[in-house]
């Protein structure tokens, strides 16, 4: 059994490999067209488990190649748009992948101690807060414009908010909502914006520099890793606190300000993230994320040993992907700086419309270019895209407050 | 029209993005209301909802198996099919409503098929199909 665990481990790991190289790809996607394949489908639920944590597992390490040397903005809109395209404009993109590498799996380690620890209050907390739960939304949203600052910002920040929280709305609570639908909406409001930037502003890679040595201190290192992998847990046990605000909490209230610091969380948060995401499933029996629903299809309740298993997957693909990523990271940059860019993120932009045309239709595309202006929007607009999260939240407040049927009934849909 | 043309032309090249930008979101944003608004409700199986559907808008179909009144107007039934169980509460504001198309809680017999449209949702780790409106409502 343990040679098959461990032969479906490696599948997902190419597969996550794939989902993670391409920009704009996400497990969530590949899962249900995964899952449809007769052959799959009669395996054993175990394998299966194996193949997909492991592919959800590597996509989040390799994702970061694909999201710091595609969709680079020009020099001059780097800050507004990410820590890691900062990096790599100054010729350091390998420093950056390596940053989150050892983010991911400090994480790793830090989260799993985190959550066998306190996995007995997990379902006490869990019950304790749910009637609270949209008091909590709100204040995260809050704090979201306030982080905004100026008076103009933070009303543009609440324009983009009630846009795409709107639109979450319109497309998650009423009767268009079909499989597949939350691609289309989060690849519009941030991976398609991001290439079109990039196309725009006529972006190059720079030369990027081989020297493998990291421009900050061990105790910086520990402290971003500690931070995200709490924040990792906290955003996996709380509904629709998605990567990016949990990140820009951390940035404000731990102090990870520096690029660095904020790829180590951002690695540590998504990590952590996920790790709890999965273990969740045992400790409060709620799945917290595609791939933890696509287990709970395959196995209604788990058992402790079931947990184990996957923790036992987690730590092997984990392992595996961060000597994969820091492979590609080095060989990947060489071809891209030998490519055209422009014609890259066109690419991509044409494969990713594809996509979304060939799981979603007419209608995902609707929504892609509803999500793609309000993305482009916000970017515009010179504030941070997490406010694009909006479309998210606003359902899960209204969700939580116990108003979605009367707001669904003003809306009459 | 073409003083609106004219304004937008002596914008500046971001200010001509972003209300670009904003008018395609305010368009697209109406396009999927409308889609929305004529777009009929997944049909779905009482036993093949789970908590994944939760706050989504479904149809669905089963046998009334038991009913309760609260004092407040509000009614709570529950349907079943093939052994799956599921609440449906009818809450005073849409019963009321119910009374005017003259349908009342004697019309909800224990043993008839009830077909329910409404929004998934949890109550005490239940799940439970919430309808929103009249039409929300058929009995067979």
């Amino acid at each position: 059994m343990i040679l098959e665990i461990l032969s479906f481990s490696l599948f997902g790991i190419l597969i996550g490999v794939f989902a993670g190289i391409i920009p704009g790809m996400h497990i969530n996607v590949l899962l249900p067209l995964l899952l449809s394949f007769p052959l799959l489908i009669k395996i054993e639920p175990y394998y299966l488990v194996a193949l997909i944590v492991s592919a959800a597992l590597t996509e989040i390490f390799v994702n970061f190649i694909s999201s710091i040397f595609v969709g680079a903005p020009d020099s001059s809109t780097a800050l507004s748009v990410l820590p890691g395209h900062k990096i790599l404009l100054e010729g350091r993109g390998y420093e950056a992948i390596k940053l989150t590498v050892i983010g991911g799996i400090g994480a790793l380690i830090l989260s799993l101690l985190v959550v066998s620890s306190l996995s007995p209050f997990f379902k006490i907390l869990y019950d304790f807060s749910r009637p609270y739960m949209h008091w909590f939304l709100i204040g995260v949203t809050i704090f979201m414009l306030a982080t905004e600052k100026k008076l103009k910002k933070i009303f543009s920040a609440l324009l983009i908010f009630f846009l795409s929280g709107f639109l979450g709305i319109i497309t998650l609570n009423s009767s268009l909502t079909f499989s597949n639908i939350l691609f289309p909406l989060l690849t519009g409001l941030f991976g398609l914006p991001t290439l079109l930037t990039s196309i725009f502003e006529k972006a190059q890679i720079p030369k990027q520099e081989e020297d493998e040595k990291l421009k900050i201190s061990k105790k910086e290192i520990f402290k971003s890793i500690i931070l995200g992998s709490i924040a990792g847990v906290i955003i996996g046990f709380l509904p629709a606190i998605g990567i990016s605000e949990a990140a820009v909490i951390v940035q404000y209230l731990g102090g990870a300000n520096d690029a660095r610091n904020f790829l180590i969380t951002l690695s540590g948060i998504n990590v952590g993230n996920e790790v709890f995401s999965l273990i969740s499933l045992y400790l409060v029996n709620n799945p917290r994320s595609g791939t933890s629903v696509a287990i709970q299809k395959i196995f209604p309740s788990l058992n402790f040993y079931d947990v184990v298993l996957i923790i036992g997957v987690i730590c092997f693909s984990s392992g595996l992907a961060a000597v994969l990523t820091l492979y590609l990271g080095k060989k990947i940059p060489k071809y891209l700086e030998k490519i055209n860019y422009t014609s890259l993120c066109i690419s991509v932009i044409i494969l990713i419309l594809g996509m979304i045309f060939l799981l979603t239709g007419v209608l995902g595309l609707l929504i892609a270019f509803t999500s793609t202006s309000i993305g482009l929007l916000c970017i515009n607009l010179g504030i941070r895209r997490s406010h694009c999260m909006g479309c998210l939240l606003l359902p899960s407040i209204l969700f939580f407050s116990g108003t979605t049927p009367c707001i669904l009934i003003l809306l009459k849909i | 029209m073409k003083s609106f043309v004219i304004k937008f032309l002596e914008k500046s090249e971001g200010a001509k993005i972003i209300l670009i930008c904003f008018i395609c979101s305010l368009l697209g944003i109406f396009l999927i209301y409308v889609a929305a608004l004529n777009t009929k409700p997944q049909e779905v199986k009482l036993n093949e909802i789970n908590f994944g559907l939760i706050g989504r808008v479904i149809s669905t179909e089963g046998k009334i198996v038991s009913k309760n009144s609260h004092k407040a107007g509000h009614l709570f039934l529950t349907i079943e099919e093939e052994d799956t169980k599921i609440q449906v509460p009818i809450f005073a504001g849409l019963m009321s409503k119910l009374k005017e198309v003259g349908l009342s809680e004697k019309d909800f017999i224990v043993g008839k098929n009830l077909f329910v449209t409404g929004l998934v949702s949890e109550y005490k780790e239940q799940l439970q199909i919430i309808p929103r409106k009249i039409d929300d409502i058929k009995i067979k």
